[in-house]
């Protein structure tokens, strides 16, 4: 039988990675729900003109709505964010999954294609942090 | 009778969809991509030929929203329009249902002790329309009915490799004492290394990918206990879509065989796997509840 502590516990050890668990989804439902606002084209438009009104409406605390507002989206991934659901931010962006994946690890967007272009990011080293591989 | 003749997986990556709509199949960047899925579009047509594919994918974040987050969902509508996913929807046909066996799986499902989501009404992503593509190419209709199944793999726990196999052997059940002569495929989509998210976005691990094909060949079991944190540690957060291919394996039965292997890194953040199999021996184990009820002592 499962234990759904250790279960979850698992999932804060794999390093550089935030799995979107009950609790973050718990954390992240309006902030989400906004997301998804913005896949309709009114509604990006009213973002565009004022991102600071748009996100008033929203019953998000402050610090997700200030993460929105600089675009860090690990610090959205912490605050509840699905990283499905913040895609509607990006695209209302303009940018590509590619463009907005690179500015989660630190390397410049040209970086990361490299990076995948020879085969991506190995998992060497980067299984999990307590056992260090 | 209805009969299970082939499995398909299949990543479902946006864009390839985007790709084979701009006409950039020959594109260097995306050739080795498609010419991976020749040999399939020339089978399909030729001996393929499926009816009807049930086809497990996930939605991501298009039609469900965080309102509603379903484990398993059964398409039974007459038709599902493509959903536009904020670039305007693809230029690809409306996806037609088969309701009839749509619902009659879905009721075999839920007296197997599945507990359905039933879908009336239902937009499809690329998670579903790219694998279209991939099999079929471009055409002004799609030459298949289709009966989407989705799965919930966002949001944590979504169901295990083992629940997933067991779901597609209910399937192997439910098709087969459907009264009409149909040739239907399972396809299992998405999958294969991707992280999308955090630091370690980018993961691509070749070398577990190619052991998870492995497995789906032939009639080993293993896959259906490889727990969650296996495919994330190893393949990715994103990388947990595998268990969706458990659906169509288990659906194939004991054994089968490969008629068509293709893998390919990288394209956009993934890596791309794709696999024909067929059912050597699809027998399955009999419903535990309905066939098991009934030889219970007592009963």
């Amino acid at each position: 039988m499962i234990d759904i502590h250790e279960y979850l516990a698992e999932f804060d050890d794999i390093p550089g990675t935030r799995v979107y668990t009950a609790q973050r989804a718990r954390a992240g439902y309006h902030l989400n729900q906004f997301a998804m606002s913005l896949m309709k084209a009114e509604n990006r438009e009213r973002f565009r003109a004022d991102e600071r009104a748009y996100l008033e409406q929203w019953p998000m605390t402050e610090d997700q709505k200030q993460a929105v507002l600089v675009r860090d989206y690990n610090r959205l991934l912490d605050l509840g964010g699905n990283i499905y659901f913040l895609a509607k931010v990006f695209a209302s962006d303009g940018l590509s999954f590619v463009q907005a994946v690179s500015t989660m690890t630190g390397m410049t967007v040209d970086e990361y294609q490299k990076m995948m272009l020879d085969g991506g990011r190995s998992p060497e080293g980067l299984r999990s942090t307590k056992e260090g591989n | 009778m209805a009969q299970i003749t082939a499995g398909i997986a299949c990543s479902h990556i946006p864009v390839l969809g985007f790709a084979h709509d701009q006409d950039k199949e020959g594109d260097p960047l995306f050739k080795p991509a498609f010419d991976g899925f020749r040999w399939t579009r020339e089978w399909i047509r030729a001996e393929g030929r499926p009816d009807v594919v049930v086809l497990v994918y996930n939605d991501h974040a298009s039609a469900f929203d965080m309102d509603i987050v379903p484990t398993f969902a059964i398409g039974c509508a007459e038709t599902f329009p493509i959903c536009d996913e904020g670039y305007g929807p693809r230029p690809v046909p409306e996806v037609v249902g088969h309701p009839d066996l749509a619902w009659h799986i879905a009721q075999s499902l839920i007296l197997d002790e599945f507990d359905m989501t039933i879908l009336n009404r239902l937009e499809v992503d690329h998670g579903l329309t790219v694998p279209l593509s991939m099999m079929y190419g471009r055409v002004d209709e799609w030459p298949v009915r289709v009966i989407p199944l989705a799965v919930n793999v966002v949001t944590y726990p979504p169901p295990s490799g083992n629940r997933c196999w067991m779901l597609g052997e209910a399937i192997a059940r439910a098709v087969a004492s459907f009264g009409e002569d149909l040739n239907v495929h399972v396809w299992g989509t998405g999958g294969m290394s991707h992280q999308l998210q955090g630091p370690r976005a980018g993961l691509i691990n070749r070398e577990w990918d190619n052991m998870f094909l492995d497995r789906l060949i032939g009639d080993t079991q293993d896959l259906r206990h490889v727990p969650h944190i296996e495919y994330l540690r190893e393949t990715g957060s994103e990388g947990i879509e595998m268990v969706m291919w458990l659906i169509m394996r288990g659906a194939l039965g004991r054994k089968t065989r490969c008629l068509h292997r293709h893998y390919h890194v990288p394209v956009s953040n993934t890596a791309l796997g794709h696999l024909v199999l067929t059912p050597v021996d699809g027998t399955v184990p009999p419903s535990p509840t309905l066939e098991g009820n009934r030889a219970a002592p007592g009963h």
